[in-house]
Order: structure tokens, then C-alpha cells, then sequence
């Protein structure tokens, strides 16, 4: 049955892998690209940009809006836009800094671990009943998205004003300040490196024992171990990197794990496939017997729990609450998820290249700071990546 | 080379001598290739100044790839050979449809260019307006329109919103556009796939006025009839290869079709021997009204029933709530405000797609690029979607067993396609019908409503799907076969229900039905 895995040659390897390019040609290029620019910055800067301490601030600076471009994915690709998470998850982070600051303290002192908790959980759950509101509006009173969430991004702007009265809020008790700016103990990042890799390792073999037990065909085992392969590497990389300065950082862990889980909530149920149908034919989708409305609903509310988390780590990141949080943060989440190949036009876009993405966009901006370049360039310069990354995008698929 | 080509070599050497002047269109060898495919090969063909000149092929054959030639999708140095228009050689930039219109050629496609918010004179002079000291000159505009639309007998009013048009005369607004560029040659492509008889008859005369007025036609269908009714000569193609180039009054429907496809079709509808068993869908006095707007009613009465394991075919003109009646049936247009549809004897209501689903109720859909297929996704991806609930526990999806069950349907059906995962929009019609048919085989209806279901899809593809529905009608599904095409209905069904102005005007047993029949009772003078 599987042949090809018991005589593996140098050319059909190499024949094996450039397929497997052509085939994710546009998550491949951006790959490269992200490498491209790591390479220069790590030259312009004599080698400091690649540095741990550097490494481990730069995937940790990209956090806080890479969630939101988790979910923002999903909305996009059922061909709509969120303009205000930016904004929600601003203000979720004041509410919680008040919380924090000014609530706790009063009904319930002294009690670190129970507030922190219900800190998150307020967090979460106004996070969550925004995106349901905006869900509700935009789906069952069918009011286009674009103008929702602007109005939306209004009232939020006005909703942080008010809870903050144009002041900054402390929020930087040291169990709440951990969520955003904890590190996991060398010991610890290492045994979560490697249950993720042994997981890895399972998921794949026992995959290939189901699709045998159907009688499919299999790709070479030698393909699958190498990809396999290669995450267990990047993973032990990130590990030794950042064990050798502060360990595992908590938000970058968090985030990873609402990526993995958005990415397998998009490929493997029904919610994640009726969306990618949804905004690849509206009308299709309807007549397959798919619930719109429900569905375009549920992912509002998915965008707005993302909101919450993006707000409470935001808030433990920065320790404040203040007037600016959250200012423009939906353009990045939305950027992140373009530069990674997600279609404005609905439809087409994954959790994976969104990440590759927000983390483009990151090494610009960490990039150009370790340069010293004014705040003022690194907007011209980010403006014209972008527009550049999508050009490149659609010059390829023109001359495919 | 084999001895076929010989004898073809011949002929094409016989009318490549040097053009003479009644030659407008001429296409010299021809050749033009995609990687690991040959899409024309070594074509010869000349169009005579004036003529109509129908050429046909099965989908594949390379017919639209000559057109994208003529269009400059393909552009001049991406093919062999030369094409010369009034002995002038063709030589398109990339994708300059300026540049074809200027040298006189005009396309109107399958699916129509038109912007549908502005008027029909907009829509003619769109992008060459009459300016006067940089502003529009709007009388001149509508009364330019008006001598055009007079000269060439189109019935259209200038100043009508283009959206508010029915597809026929949307068809007529385009052909306007086409002239008014001066066009020298009107390539139509299919232009009769969304039209009804009656509109399909009035562009067969608007066709003969061109004709009167020198205007050269390309004509593309899959329509046989239509050749014969309106073409001055035919040229079919196949596989790439001009096949033979003759006058229509030699030619007959069979001879066109072994033409085409290579070989003696001797039936163009395979045989059946269907035992229609017990009633399963009783509609009985349904009246619906269209929700958007509930004073207009889409339904006036229509009753039928439909047995286990026969095809009931429904005829119509456009608008006489055909579409309409499939989709109040599958849950997800009319509001019934009267009557009652049964299934198995039991009363049904579907309030949605999904609903209708549940009760064994299946539509394939009249536009398939629209309403039946997600056309950037993958085959996979398109069968599997309404019938996710069997693949799934309470949240995951078996993947594995989408992929089993999705293959058995697409083996059965025999779309060709070297896996799956490639995109729909990458099949040829009949395959994306046959991807249509497999999502709604998966779900396991009991009825099977089909909204014309070999629109736009050739010969070859036609006769699979006819073979397919007398296999599911062995099975005991129970069809609806809704058609344009009356060969069809009257070929495929074991009774026809004739629809006129949203009520069913009589239902034929197929002893009784003639064409004469059907049309009599389909324009409401029966």
C-alpha cells in the first residue's frame, strides 16, 4: 500500500517536498519572507536582533494583538470585518484594571488568588457579552458588520473615557500582573515542550493508523515525521531560546493555545466548515441547509471572548488601565491576518498564516525600534509591507 | 498521425488559399498549449463576411479557448500560428479587451457584463459617453440610444434601470453595447442558456437582423436546434481540432452530434424502464407569495403528485414559477399562504433548507455557480457540507469518513477529477453538476428535485446525467425534473406538469405529450 515510504530516494524525497510547496505555495512564501527580514534586521543590527532577550520580547510584544487575530480570521473569512475589538478589548482592560484598583480591595480583601480568578472571569464574560451584542445586531437585524463594529468602536472609545475619567488605573498586584508578564520556570517550559512534542508525534502516527484503517492511501512516512519533525525542532529552538534569558513567557502560552484551538475549531467541526462555506458562497451555504445566522452569531461571540482574553492580558501586561489602551489595534489584528493570506473577499484565510503575519508585523516593529527608527517611519514602513506583501500575493496567483 | 487527420489536413488545405475579400475572420493554424495540455490544435478556420457561423463542440473541445484568442485573454505570442481580421493580422497586448473591441470584435458572454443600478443607455455608452465641454450630454446620450435600439429592432426603453430587465433583454441591452462599438463581429457564447423559448425566439430574429445588416456572428451553444434554426454554417471542434467546417443545410442533428463526439449517438436519451410505485409528495392548491414583497403572488394554485421512482418533468416559460415552485418546496423562498404539500401522506411545511433536508427532501439548484457550489473549495469540501451532521459527535468531525463516503459518491457519479481536494472551479460543467447531484445523492432523499440540471453542459455530460437519473429512479427516488430544454422533459419523464403564470395549467402523461401540446398549455391557449 504505502510503497513509496519503503524505497525512499534523494530525488523522490526532494520530488516529495517541492510538491508539497507548490501545493502551500502562499504559506511557504510568507515564511520565507519572515526569515527574510529576521536575516537583515540581524544584520543591520549586528546580530542583536536575534539575540534571547530580543527574541523573547518580540514574540512576546506581538501577543496581545495576536489574539484578536484569531478570531478575526474567522470573521473575515465569512466575509465580514470587526473594526472595534480593538476598542472592546481596550475596554475590557479598564474594567478590569477598576476591578483590580479600586473593587476588590473593598468586598474582598486580601484574597489574591480568588480575585485574580474573577478578574479574568469579568474579563471573559464582558468580552463575550459584547460580542454577542454586535453578533446579535449583525446577523439577526442584519446591519453590515463594517458599520457595527464601527459604531461599536465609538462607543467604546467613549465606554474606556468614562471608566477611566482620563485617568490611569493601577493593576499590577503581582498574581494578576503574572498572567500578562509571568514566565514559566526553565523546568516547566521544557516539560511543556516536550508533552507538545510527544503529542505531536502521537496525533500523527495515530492518524496515519486511522486513514490506513480505512484503506487510504498514505503519504510517505518519512513526510509526515519530517514535518512533525520540524515543529519539535521550531518548538525546542523557542524553548532553549528563551529558557536561556527568562523562561516561557504566560502570554505567549496562552496564546499559542487559543491559536491551536481556533485552528482545529476551524478545520475539524461543523462551526469552523460552515464558516469557510458561508464566505465562500453565501447563497450555496443557505441552500446546503447551513444556519447564517447562527453561524455568523457564534463567531461574534468567539471574536468577543478573544476581545476578553486580548483585554485581560493586556491589561496585567501593561499593569495600568489607561485612555489609550487598545488605540489601533484592530488595524494590526487585521493586517496580521491579511500579510498571512486571508481573502477580504471571504472564504480563504487560516489561523496559521495569521500568526505568521502578527508575527511579521512584530519583527517589523522590533526590528525598526532596536534601529532607533522614529515611530513616525515605522508607520510608512509597515503601511508599505503590507501593501507590498498583497501585490506580491496577487502578482503571483496572476502569473501562476 | 493517424488517417483521420489526413483527411482533415486536406480539407483545411483545400480553404486555406489566400483570403479573399468575403473572408472577414481567419484563423491560420492555430495552435496553443497549456502545460501537459494541447487546447487547440493546428486550427484553420475562416468566417465569411456576414454569415452566421455556428460553432459547436462539447465543453473541453476548445471552443472558448478560441474565443479567449479573438478576446485577448490569450494574447498574440502565447499561441502558433496568426489569426488575420479582413487581412490584417491580430495582434492583441495581454488582456486589452480595448484593443479586440477596436478591432472590431465583440463578445457577449454566458454571464452578462452589465451594471445592473444605471439605465441601458448608460450601460451602451459606458466609458465612451458624449461629452459636451467635459460634461455628459445626457439627451444625446438616450437619443443616440433610441436610434440604435430602433435600428436593429431591439424593444427596449433608453432610459429603463438595467436590474429591472428581464435576462432576455438584458441579452438585447448587451448586443446594443456590442453594436454601438461598431463591432464587426458579434461572438455570442451561449447566449440561450438562461432564456426562455419565447425570448430565445426573438433573439433568433434579432440574429436575422444583424444578418441584414452585414454584422458577422460567431454563434457558440450547446443547443443543437438553434444551429440548425439560425446558423449559415457550422464548425465543430474537437479535442482541440477542427473536426470538419460545412454548410448547415448538409448537416443534420445526428451527423453533428457523431461529429462531436466521435462517435454515432444513435439515442440522445438513454432507455429506461421505470415502475413508478406508491404516491410519496401530494402538493395539492399551493398558493406562495414572494416574502421580500407578500402582495405579489409567485404560486396560484399548483397540484401534482409525484410516485416513488418516477421523473416527473415540469415545463414552463421563464417566469412561470418553475424556480419558484422548487424552492417554496425546499423551505427557502415563497411563503405558502394556502394549500398543502404531503410527503408519505403526512402534512410538511419546510421552513428551510435544513428543514427540508430532514424530511427527504434534495434540490439541485438552477444555478450551480451560485446557488449549488462553494466554487473556491474543493470537491470534498462541496459534498460533504450538507451532510456534516453525519460525519460529526457533538463537535468533531470524522474526516476520514467525509473522505470515504464522499469518494463512493464521486467514483458512482464518475467525476473526473485526479483527487477531491481539487477546487470546483477548476471542473468543467458537467463535473461540477455531477459535484451538485453527489452533495444531494449523500443526504439520501426520498424526493429529488433537479432546477434544470444539464443547463450550459455538453453532449457527452447531458447523456451521463440522464443515465444517472434513471438509476436513481431505480432505486426509488422519486424526481422532479424541471427543464427549458422540451427534448428533455419529453425525453426523460414519465409525465409532464405544465406550469403557466404559477398555476400548473395540465399535467401530460409522456403518451400524450407532444411539443405542440406542452407549448399550447405553457403559453396558456390550451
Amino acid at each position: 500500500m504505502n510503497t513509496t515510504s519503503n524505497n525512499v530516494s534523494v530525488q523522490g524525497v526532494i520530488a516529495n517536498l517541492a510538491k508539497q510547496f507548490r501545493a502551500n505555495i502562499q504559506t511557504y512564501a510568507i515564511i520565507v519572507a519572515m526569515i527574510f527580514i529576521w536575516i537583515l534586521f540581524a544584520i543591520a543590527t549586528g546580530g542583536r536582533y536575534l539575540s534571547a532577550q530580543n527574541v523573547s520580547n518580540l514574540i512576546r510584544q506581538m501577543t496581545v494583538t495576536s489574539f484578536l487575530a484569531v478570531g478575526m480570521v474567522l470573521v473575515i473569512v465569512t466575509g465580514g470585518i470587526d473594526l472595534s475589538v480593538g476598542k472592546v478589548a481596550g475596554f475590557v482592560s479598564v474594567i478590569v484594571a477598576q476591578f483590580q484598583a479600586n473593587i476588590w480591595n473593598k468586598i474582598l480583601p486580601g484574597q489574591e488568588l480568588l480575585t485574580t480568578i474573577l478578574s479574568v472571569v469579568v474579563g471573559l464574560g464582558i468580552g463575550t457579552l459584547v460580542g454577542a451584542i454586535q453578533g446579535y445586531i449583525i446577523s439577526y437585524l442584519a446591519v453590515p458588520s463594517f458599520i457595527v463594529t464601527l459604531g461599536a468602536q465609538w462607543a467604546f472609545n467613549g465606554g474606556i473615557l468614562i471608566v477611566t475619567q482620563g485617568k490611569t488605573i493601577p493593576a499590577n498586584q503581582p498574581l494578576f500582573s503574572w498572567i500578562g508578564q509571568g514566565y514559566l520556570k526553565p523546568i516547566a517550559g521544557w516539560v511543556v515542550a516536550l508533552g507538545v512534542i510527544v503529542l505531536l508525534f502521537y496525533t500523527m502516527f495515530n492518524s496515519r493508523q486511522k486513514k490506513r484503517r480505512y484503506g487510504f492511501e498514505l503519504s510517505p512516512l518519512y513526510m509526515d515525521v519530517l514535518k512533525t519533525a520540524l515543529y519539535s525542532v521550531l518548538i525546542l529552538v523557542y524553548v532553549v531560546v528563551v529558557n536561556s534569558f527568562n523562561g516561557v513567557s504566560i502570554p505567549v502560552l496562552l496564546l499559542a493555545i487559543s491559536a491551536v484551538v481556533m485552528a482545529y475549531v476551524s478545520n475539524n467541526t461543523r462551526f469552523g466548515r460552515y464558516a469557510y462555506a458561508i464566505g465562500g458562497n453565501r447563497e450555496a451555504a443557505r441552500l446546503s441547509g447551513v444556519n447564517i445566522k447562527k453561524n455568523v452569531f457564534s463567531i461574534f461571540v468567539v471574536m468577543g471572548l478573544l476581545c476578553g482574553v486580548s483585554g485581560v492580558v493586556l491589561a496585567s501586561y501593561i499593569g495600568y488601565g489607561t485612555v489609550a489602551a487598545g488605540q489601533g489595534y484592530e488595524l494590526d489584528a487585521i493586517a496580521s491576518c491579511i500579510l498571512g493570506g486571508t481573502s477580504t473577499l471571504g472564504g480563504e484565510g487560516t489561523v496559521f498564516g495569521a500568526m505568521v503575519g502578527a508575527l511579521i508585523m512584530a519583527s517589523l516593529t522590533n526590528g525598526l525600534q532596536i534601529l532607533n527608527v522614529p515611530s513616525s517611519w515605522q508607520y510608512v514602513v509597515k503601511g508599505i509591507v503590507l501593501i507590498l506583501a498583497v501585490y506580491t500575493d496577487v502578482y503571483f496567483k496572476k502569473n501562476r | 498521425m493517424n488517417d483521420e487527420n489526413t483527411v482533415i489536413d486536406a480539407q483545411v488545405a483545400k480553404v486555406n488559399t489566400p483570403a479573399g475579400d468575403d473572408i472577414i475572420l481567419d484563423f491560420r493554424n492555430v495552435t496553443k498549449t497549456f502545460p501537459g495540455v494541447v487546447a487547440l490544435r493546428d486550427v484553420s478556420l475562416q468566417i465569411k463576411r456576414g454569415e452566421i457561423h455556428g460553432i459547436c463542440g462539447e465543453n473541453g473541445a476548445g471552443k472558448s479557448t478560441l474565443m479567449k484568442i479573438l478576446s485577448g485573454v490569450y494574447p498574440w505570442g502565447t499561441y502558433e500560428g496568426q489569426v488575420f481580421i479582413e487581412g490584417q493580422e491580430l495582434r492583441l497586448e495581454s488582456s486589452s479587451i480595448r484593443q479586440a473591441i477596436e478591432a472590431g470584435i465583440a463578445i457577449v458572454y454566458q454571464e452578462l457584463t452589465l451594471v445592473p443600478g444605471i439605465t441601458v443607455g448608460e450601460n451602451i455608452f459606458l466609458g465612451k459617453e458624449p461629452l459636451e465641454r467635459g460634461v455628459i450630454n445626457w439627451d444625446k446620450l438616450y437619443a443616440d440610444t433610441q436610434r440604435l435600439l430602433e435600428e436593429y429592432k431591439l424593444d427596449i426603453h433608453p432610459q429603463a434601470l438595467v436590474k429591472n430587465l428581464g435576462v432576455g433583454k438584458m441579452q438585447m441591452t448587451e448586443i446594443a453595447k456590442a453594436l454601438s462599438e461598431n463591432a464587426r463581429i458579434l461572438i455570442l457564447d451561449e447566449p440561450t442558456s438562461a432564456l426562455a423559448e419565447a425570448e430565445i425566439e426573438k433573439l433568433m430574429e434579432i440574429l436575422r437582423t444583424l444578418k441584414e445588416h452585414g454584422v458577422t456572428c460567431i454563434y457558440i451553444s450547446h443547443k443543437l436546434n438553434e444551429f440548425f434554426a439560425i446558423t449559415d454554417t457550422i464548425t465543430v471542434l474537437r479535442d482541440g481540432r477542427v473536426i470538419t467546417t460545412q454548410p448547415t443545410r448538409n448537416l443534420t442533428v445526428e451527423k453533428l452530434v457523431s461529429y462531436m463526439v466521435g462517435r454515432e449517438m444513435t439515442e440522445r436519451f438513454p432507455e429506461s424502464h421505470r415502475q413508478p410505485g406508491e404516491v410519496v409528495l401530494e402538493v395539492e392548491d399551493l398558493h406562495a407569495v414572494d416574502p421580500e414583497e407578500p402582495s405579489r403572488e409567485v404560486l396560484k394554485g399548483v397540484s401534482f403528485n409525484l410516485r416513488k421512482g418516477e421523473v416527473l418533468g415540469i415545463a414552463g416559460l421563464m417566469g412561470s414559477g418553475r424556480t419558484e415552485l422548487a424552492m417554496t418546496l425546499f423551505g427557502e423562498y415563497g411563503k405558502i399562504t394556502r394549500g398543502t404539500v404531503k410527503l408519505e401522506g403526512r402534512p410538511i411545511s419546510p421552513k428551510s433548507s435544513r428543514d427540508a433536508m430532514m424530511h427527504g427532501l434534495s434540490l439541485v439548484p438552477e444555478d450551480r455557480k451560485r446557488h449549488g457550489l462553494v466554487l473556491i473549495q474543493s470537491i470534498l469540501r462541496n459534498i460533504s457540507l450538507p451532510n456534516l451532521d453525519r460525519f460529526a459527535t457533538w463537535y468533531k468531525i470524522d474526516d476520514n469518513a467525509e473522505l470515504k463516503a464522499s469518494r463512493t459518491f464521486a467514483q458512482s457519479l464518475a467525476i473526473k477529477a485526479p483527487h477531491l481536494n481539487v477546487q470546483c472551479n477548476t471542473l468543467s460543467g458537467g463535473n461540477q453538476q455531477k459535484v451538485v447531484i453527489s452533495k444531494w445523492l449523500m443526504s439520501n432523499p426520498k424526493v429529488l428535485i433537479m432546477d434544470d440540471p444539464t443547463r450550459g453542459i455538453d453532449v457527452g455530460a447531458k447523456y451521463e446525467i440522464y443515465k444517472l437519473i434513471n438509476d436513481l429512479t431505480a432505486q426509488g427516488i422519486a424526481i422532479i425534473m424541471i427543464s427549458s430544454d422540451l427534448e428533455e422533459v419529453l425525453g426523460m419523464s414519465n409525465r409532464v406538469m405544465v406550469m403557466h403564470a404559477g398555476r400548473s395549467a395540465g399535467t401530460l402523461d409522456i403518451t400524450e405529450a407532444t411539443q405542440e401540446r406542452v407549448m399550447a398549455l405553457a403559453t396558456g391557449i390550451a
